[in-house]
């Protein structure tokens, strides 16, 4: 009897065991993707078309999403492109500007690339900490101009990936006035009204039977829901907010231990001296924010009193690298789609040899309102070596010209003292040596340098700080030839060079009856491009263009957001007919 | 269970939480190392205590909770590194505005003006405590001025220091954006500043029963002569 009514009690018990066991995991489950998502980030990838001949741009738009509002993110500021061929690394590496979650320009493919499928990668840095899963991926076939034989593999589809994009199933439902057109004959699209204001980009492209995975920026949405890993985020990536962040670590080469509270000092060739540190944490990793004036610009690298016995070494995260590389399954046949290809590559050379190209409108630069990080806000003692006797190393300008300078030699080694007006003695912190604006480690390098190198010397003969740092003066020296591209750097600095933001383009529009000769043929595969398409709620939003001398079907594809983060994927097609056909040409 | 799943909730979300890294990336603040000299008695300095300020730089970009003096004496911006313990004069061409806060229960805003002096040909930065803002605005100079000498001994040794005391100089910036200086409080100085708004002036003070001698009851003035629109 007390061992049934024990029973009963240990299954009462179990049994509410496992009810709360259950609840609790419901619970985190529920925490769990709630917390994952938020603060993560979705992009999505226009690309004006799917095929190419090298040589040609591909036209693309962005999109940052939140992944919880599904509307533009104003978070990250940076978005990454890259191109890659199968299984090799990256070919193209792009870096673009994000405003509101939007970005478009265009990238020109270069003359030289083989023929073969190619993906392209769009990331924020951000989007790290999802995983590399969760980058947008599309591949695009791209053929050399001069390649005859053809005889390189393509993609090789799935059902699902043929079934994905339904044109005439999709909304708001985009009409043409006609669905037959002539030649250089207008094109009137109108886009039926949205729920709410929406930016769109369109683009009318002549259809291939070229297999590509296309995904409508509805699939991808769909994908995001997918949870991601928690583990990576463990390293941890900061949104780029503001600008690019430079990442990177400090290592001993030797024992490959990594360094903490190293001060890794950076700075770039001006006519005034900058600087930027950071210091590094206890796994040794540093940031740096790269705002627009580093834009295209080397940059100079070095680690502060760094210690001569030990091998400190700067080692600079790839901010374009992807772990894996790309290896899809690809089919060799692709006899059918030969003739798509020779007609797009004599498209691009009577285009080329009628020098018809010149469509890619270069987008207004940037506006120059970035901020030279300067060493110094404060009047300096300008010395000209040119105002006195030729002097033939920097030792001797010191000791002729520069009172407030000492240089010594110990060990074979020189340093420098600067004398402190206030405390009327030499300082003992080390003054801080500029050469063309660059922070010099090592006042050895610079030693060599006499007055046919030398235009200008600047010196601060004062404690200064910058920022946490403080240095026993500030000599800079301007010289004659930009002396610091010569420089060699020490083993615990580094010279990289800082890509230029992605400034291309966008498709000019041109209207054959008027400013096109009859005479001139107008072949085009790409009849229409707008990265920026504003679409309303109250109306139905309309669009013109001009259809060419190339007699094909062509697509028009229309993705975008609305401001209430609804997906909008819709399109139709059209026809263009004559008698001339340009592969009898 | 909740407060489990609450914490763990927390604590990823912790995780993915953009971290405030502006701090990090923000404009170093830049100067040059301050000796003070002890040769006066008295304070050189507007706060007598370091006190939390922001800055804003000629950048346009703010710089926030750094321990602040402001130099009456030198007219410069003094900054304590609270890592290496330095004073540092920040470059005055660097800073723009700032903020000292709770100075005696108050917080006070600093700006720099370019005035002309007769002794020099261009006009000279100089930090001024913003009193009053509008059509006509009132900055005071916060000046500690050396007035006499005074000979000390100590240790049988003789010392000679210098007297320094609080001499704030008042700035009117009019709407043609000139500025009418007075060193002094008076009463008829100040009208005589503004010969043809007297009687309008003279009333608002006898109305209002200010005493101009006062800074406070002056400052009162020129907010009134604002707001009953004398310009």
């Amino acid at each position: 009897m007390v061992s049934q009514l024990k029973k009963q009690l240990m299954m009462i018990l179990l049994k509410r065991i496992l009810f709360v066991f259950l609840i609790q995991q419901v619970a985190l489950t529920f925490c769990n993707v709630d917390a994952q998502t938020r603060g993560s980030e979705i992009i999505y990838l226009q690309t004006d078309r799917t095929v190419y001949i090298a040589g040609e741009s591909i036209y693309y738009k962005l999109y940052v999403l939140d992944a919880v509002t599904k509307k533009c993110s104003g978070m990250s500021k940076v978005g990454y492109i890259v191109l890659r061929a199968v299984n090799s690394a990256p070919t193209l590496k792009i870096r673009v500007k994000i405003d509101g979650g939007m970005a478009n320009g265009s990238i020109s493919l270069p003359d030289t690339l083989t023929s073969g499928v190619f993906q392209l990668v769009a990331f924020t840095g951000f989007m790290r900490n999802q995983g590399e899963e969760h980058f947008f991926h599309k591949e695009l076939t791209i053929a050399n101009r001069f390649d005859k034989a053809l005889d390189f593999k393509l993609i090789k589809m799935t059902p699902k990936d043929s079934s994905q994009f339904q044109l005439t199933q999709l909304e708001p439902k985009t009409k043409t006035d006609k669905v037959v057109y002539g030649m250089r004959e207008k094109v009137h699209v109108s886009v039926g009204k949205t729920n709410s204001k929406s930016n769109v980009s369109v683009t009318v492209f002549e259809e291939s039977a070229i297999p590509s995975t296309y995904k409508s920026i509805i699939d991808v949405l769909k994908d995001s829901a997918v949870i991601q890993n928690r583990t990576q985020v463990l390293n941890y990536h900061s949104p780029e907010t503001k600008a690019k962040l430079l990442r990177g670590t400090v290592i001993d080469s030797k024992t490959q231990r990594t360094i903490k509270d190293a001060i890794v000092l950076l700075s770039c060739i001006d006519s005034v001296p900058n600087l930027q540190y950071a210091v590094t944490n206890s796994k040794g990793l540093f940031q740096m924010l790269l705002s627009d004036y580093y834009n295209g610009k080397e940059l100079f690298l070095t680690i502060k009193d760094a210690p001569e016995n030990q091998k400190w070494q700067i080692k600079i995260e790839d901010e374009f690298a992807l772990s894996k590389k790309w290896n899809p399954s690809l089919i060799a046949e692709n006899e059918n789609y030969k003739e798509f290809i020779v007609k797009s590559q004599n498209i691009v050379y009577i285009n080329k040899s009628y020098q018809l190209n010149k469509e890619v409108n270069k987008k207004p630069t940037i506006e120059d309102h970035f901020i030279c990080p300067e060493f110094y806000h404060c009047p300096v003692n300008t010395v000209f070596p040119s105002d006195f006797v030729a002097l033939p190393n920097f030792l001797e300008i010191a000791v002729e010209i520069l009172p407030q300078l000492r240089i010594i030699k110990e060990k074979g080694e020189y340093h420098a003292q600067m004398f402190n007006d206030f405390l009327r003695e030499f300082d003992i912190h080390s003054p801080a040596f500029f050469l063309d604006g660059v922070y010099e480690d090592d006042i050895n390098k610079i030693i060599e340098l006499g007055s046919d190198q030398i235009k200008k010397i600047e010196l601060i003969a004062a404690e200064r700080a910058f920022g946490d740092l403080v240095f026993g003066g500030v000599i800079s020296i301007t010289s004659k030839s930009n002396e610091m591209i010569n420089s060699k750097p020490s083993s615990y600095s580094l010279r990289l060079k800082n890509d230029k933001l992605n400034e291309g383009g966008n498709l000019v529009e041109v209207n054959p009856t008027t400013n096109q000769n009859q005479n001139i043929p107008f072949l085009k595969q790409l009849l229409y491009w707008n990265p920026n398409m504003e679409l309303n709620g109250t109306d139905s939003t309309d669009f013109e263009f001009y259809t060419s001398d190339n007699l094909a079907k062509y697509s028009i594809k229309i993705e975008g957001i609305s401001e209430d983060g609804t997906p909008i994927s819709t399109g139709t097609s059209i026809q263009v007919t004559n008698q001339i056909n340009i592969t009898d040409k | 269970m909740l407060m489990i799943c609450i914490s763990l909730n927390a604590q990823t979300n912790d995780l993915l939480k953009a971290p405030e890294v502006d701090s990090i990336f923000s404009s170093k603040l830049t100067g040059e190392f301050f000796y003070e000299s002890k040769q006066y008695i008295g304070s050189q300095f507007f706060n007598k205590e370091w006190t939390d300020g922001d800055i804003l730089l000629s950048t346009g970009e703010m710089i926030h909770d750094k321990f602040l003096k402001y130099n009456g004496l030198l007219d410069e911006l003094v900054w304590l590194n609270k890592y290496n313990y330095g004073k540092f004069k920040l470059d005055k061409s660097f800073v723009k505005e700032f903020w000292l806060k709770n100075v005696d229960g108050s917080n006070l805003h600093f700006i720099k003006i370019n005035v002309s002096d007769t002794s020099k040909v261009s006009g000279q930065d100089i930090f001024v405590e913003v009193e009053v803002e509008g059509k006509l605005s009132l900055y005071i100079q916060r000046k500690i001025t050396k007035q006499w000498p005074q000979d000390v001994l100590v240790d049988n040794v003789l010392y000679r220091y210098d007297f320094i005391e609080a001499t704030p100089k008042y700035y009117i910036k009019l709407p043609s954006n000139e500025y009418l200086v007075m060193t002094k409080l008076r009463r008829l100085a100040f009208l005589r500043l503004f010969p043809e708004k007297k009687k309008a002036i003279s009333k608002i003070i006898r109305e209002n029963h200010l005493n101009i001698k006062i800074e406070s009851d002056f400052v009162k003035v020129i907010e009134l002569m604002n707001q009953e629109a004398v310009f």
